[in-house]
């Protein structure tokens, strides 16, 4: 089977306005202006395969946001190639965009002052949906989302949470089978965050679409996403699954302690590197592969009440990734 | 053209419709706005004129004319400079363009439907005006079948003109200035602040080539009566030439601008 998204040596550049601040240099930019190329995405390369969902992780102005838009068809490389089910996404043919669908956390298709359904069935008419399967796509995504009170109010009654569901619905009533998701959780409070989340994954359960999808949120990515791929200044750092990136750029365990009583710092020094300490309470930072072994000397010589151990936050994994290639 | 974009392009005029509908208040501002500048030419050429006549038109002339003048700038109106640019500027495009219905039927849509809720209020305050004014009134029947072709390219050159400077968003950030231009002189030889045959002679010969008067003052010479037999065929013909023409320059000016969207803020 063939990849769905086949990214090769993709690249896009930037020409941005560059100035100091003040009065001086602004006389100064009247005469001659000053350009710089940023390089938004630097020669990056991957596959993904039907059915994959697939997170996109990096800081800000890292490049993925940039990387969808291309990938959909919004803007053109500089240089590289791509193809989303088979097609050139920046040729924007008719079959191409039937098939796929961005939808952007910050950018919103709604109409502002109409109910979301009167969006709805303007996607219905471009879409060429036939009445059977429009109400069919409506009922699966009133069910996933729970939408049915929210699709006759107008947009601008809804809340942030319920907005991004509308969205979502309003995205994805053609059925796409490539699905870009540009920050779908941003700025919903942590029920809402759960919620869209379960609904992406039964999404991809129940029709097998493709997923990219970008977000701030670990949470997300680690609830929604084995294969991860990593960018930063445009560049891909590491493409894989979630755990082989905790592997590489974190390989250690953090062992958390409750004890009995309370025992010297430096003794459980001796077990590794001590991350907190309070009286009852220790988390100690040990390489990977001496977990077991440090686990089982702890139970033996230390007043141990109850213990667990565990991968380091994905938060402070990405936070190393990134440290690593800045150093 | 494919059923499919005629379904969603009328589907965009229903759902732009109903959208405008909300600002109700607004609209009838904007419209009351466009009655003004008529009015003001109106008076003026009414009172310069007194009894005689300027170039043919006496002062019945310059009130029929500024009648029909209010319809015609009205529906031959292009707003693509603030909607369409700041659409590129701000990213906000980017929702059109990823449905598969090219964005030019939506900005389309949206021209048509401001039109369409503007005239609820515009049509009242022509049929007052031209009750109170009463100007003396020989219908020229050829000039009025007419006039309906004239005034749907003239509402096209207009709309795809319009298209044309929002294009400009996608290099630059101040497509708006740009735009200022081109209504300065269309003010002049569109035949806006004057009928074009009152123009002097040198101004006149650009504004028979020139665009400008094919998107206001010609169909208003043509319901008018005021062109007549070659004059009037030749003016259609270079009516159809400057349609297609923009057109053609919206295509190519779309295909280019598209590959630097994003470029400026988006």
């Amino acid at each position: 089977m063939s990849a769905d998204v086949r990214v090769r040596h993709l690249v896009k550049h930037y020409e941005v306005a560059d100035r100091e601040g003040g009065l001086r240099a602004s006389l100064r930019s009247v005469v001659r202006r000053r350009h710089r190329s940023v390089r938004a995405v630097d020669d990056i390369t991957f596959d993904v395969e039907p059915g994959e969902i697939v997170g996109f992780l990096g800081p800000n102005g890292a490049g993925k946001t940039t990387a969808l838009k291309l990938l959909s068809g919004l803007l053109h490389p500089t240089a590289g190639e791509a193809t989303v089910l088979d097609f050139t996404p920046w040729e924007r043919r008719r079959e191409f965009l039937s098939q796929i669908t961005l939808i952007m956390g910050q950018r919103q298709q709604l109409y502002w002052d109409l109910p979301a359904l009167d969006t709805f069935l303007v996607n219905k008419a471009v879409f060429g949906l036939e009445d059977a399967a429009y109400r069919e796509a409506v009922d699966l995504l009133v069910g996933l989302l729970e939408l049915e009170e929210i699709l006759t109010k107008p947009v601008r009654q809804l809340s942030l949470g319920e907005r991004m569901k509308a969205e979502l619905a309003a995205g994805l009533l053609h059925r796409p089978r490539v699905l870009f998701l540009d920050e779908p959780t941003i700025g919903l409070d942590v029920t809402m965050q759960q919620r869209i989340r379960d609904f992406v994954t039964r999404y991809n359960a129940t029709t097998g679409a493709t997923i990219l999808l970008t977000s701030h949120y670990m949470a997300d990515v680690k609830a929604l996403a084995e294969r991860v791929i990593v960018i930063d200044h445009g560049k891909l750092l590491y493409d894989g699954p979630l755990t082989g990136l905790i592997d590489r750029y974190a390989p250690h365990k953090t062992i958390t302690l409750h004890l009995e009583r309370p025992v010297d710092r430096a003794d459980v020094a001796a077990y590794g590197e001590v991350v907190s300490a309070d009286d009852v309470q220790v988390s100690v930072r040990t390489d990977k592969a001496q977990a077991a072994s440090v686990t089982a000397r702890m139970l033996a010589e230390l007043p141990v009440a109850d213990l667990s151990v565990e991968d380091p936050p994905l938060e402070y994994v990405i936070d190393q990734v990134f440290h690593r290639r800045a150093s | 053209m494919r059923s499919r974009t005629l379904a969603g392009f009328a589907s965009l005029l229903r759902a732009e419709l109903a959208d405008l509908f909300q600002y109700r208040i607004e609209m009838f501002l904007y419209g009351l706005w466009q009655v003004v500048n008529p009015i003001i030419y109106l008076v003026i050429w009414s009172t310069v004129v007194g009894s005689g006549d300027i170039a043919g038109y006496d002062r019945d002339d310059f009130v029929l004319y500024y009648l029909v003048f209010m319809a015609v700038s009205h529906l031959t109106l292009a707003i693509e400079v603030y909607t369409m640019a700041p659409s590129i500027q701000t990213g906000r495009l980017s929702p059109h363009m990823l449905r598969p219905l090219h964005p030019f039927w939506r900005a389309g849509a949206l021209n048509i439907a401001y039109k369409a809720v503007n005239l609820m209020f515009l049509v009242p305050i022509w049929i007052g005006l031209a009750l109170i004014l009463r100007p003396a009134f020989d219908p020229d029947w050829l000039g009025i079948a007419l006039f309906l072709p004239s005034m749907v390219m003239a509402a096209s050159i207009s709309f795809l003109i319009g298209s044309c400077f929002a294009m400009f968003a996608f290099w630059t950030t101040r497509s708006m200035s740009f735009w200022d231009i081109w209504m300065s002189l269309t003010l002049l030889l569109g035949g806006q602040v004057a009928p074009v045959a009152v123009l002097p002679g040198v101004l006149q010969q650009a504004a028979v080539i020139l665009p400008m008067r094919y998107t206001v003052g010609f169909p208003i010479e043509v319901a008018l009566g005021r062109v007549q037999g070659a004059e009037l065929a030749a003016g259609l013909a270079i009516q159809a030439g400057w349609t297609v023409a923009a057109m053609a320059a919206f295509v190519v000016l779309w295909r280019a601008g598209v590959k630097r969207y994003g470029a400026v803020g988006a």
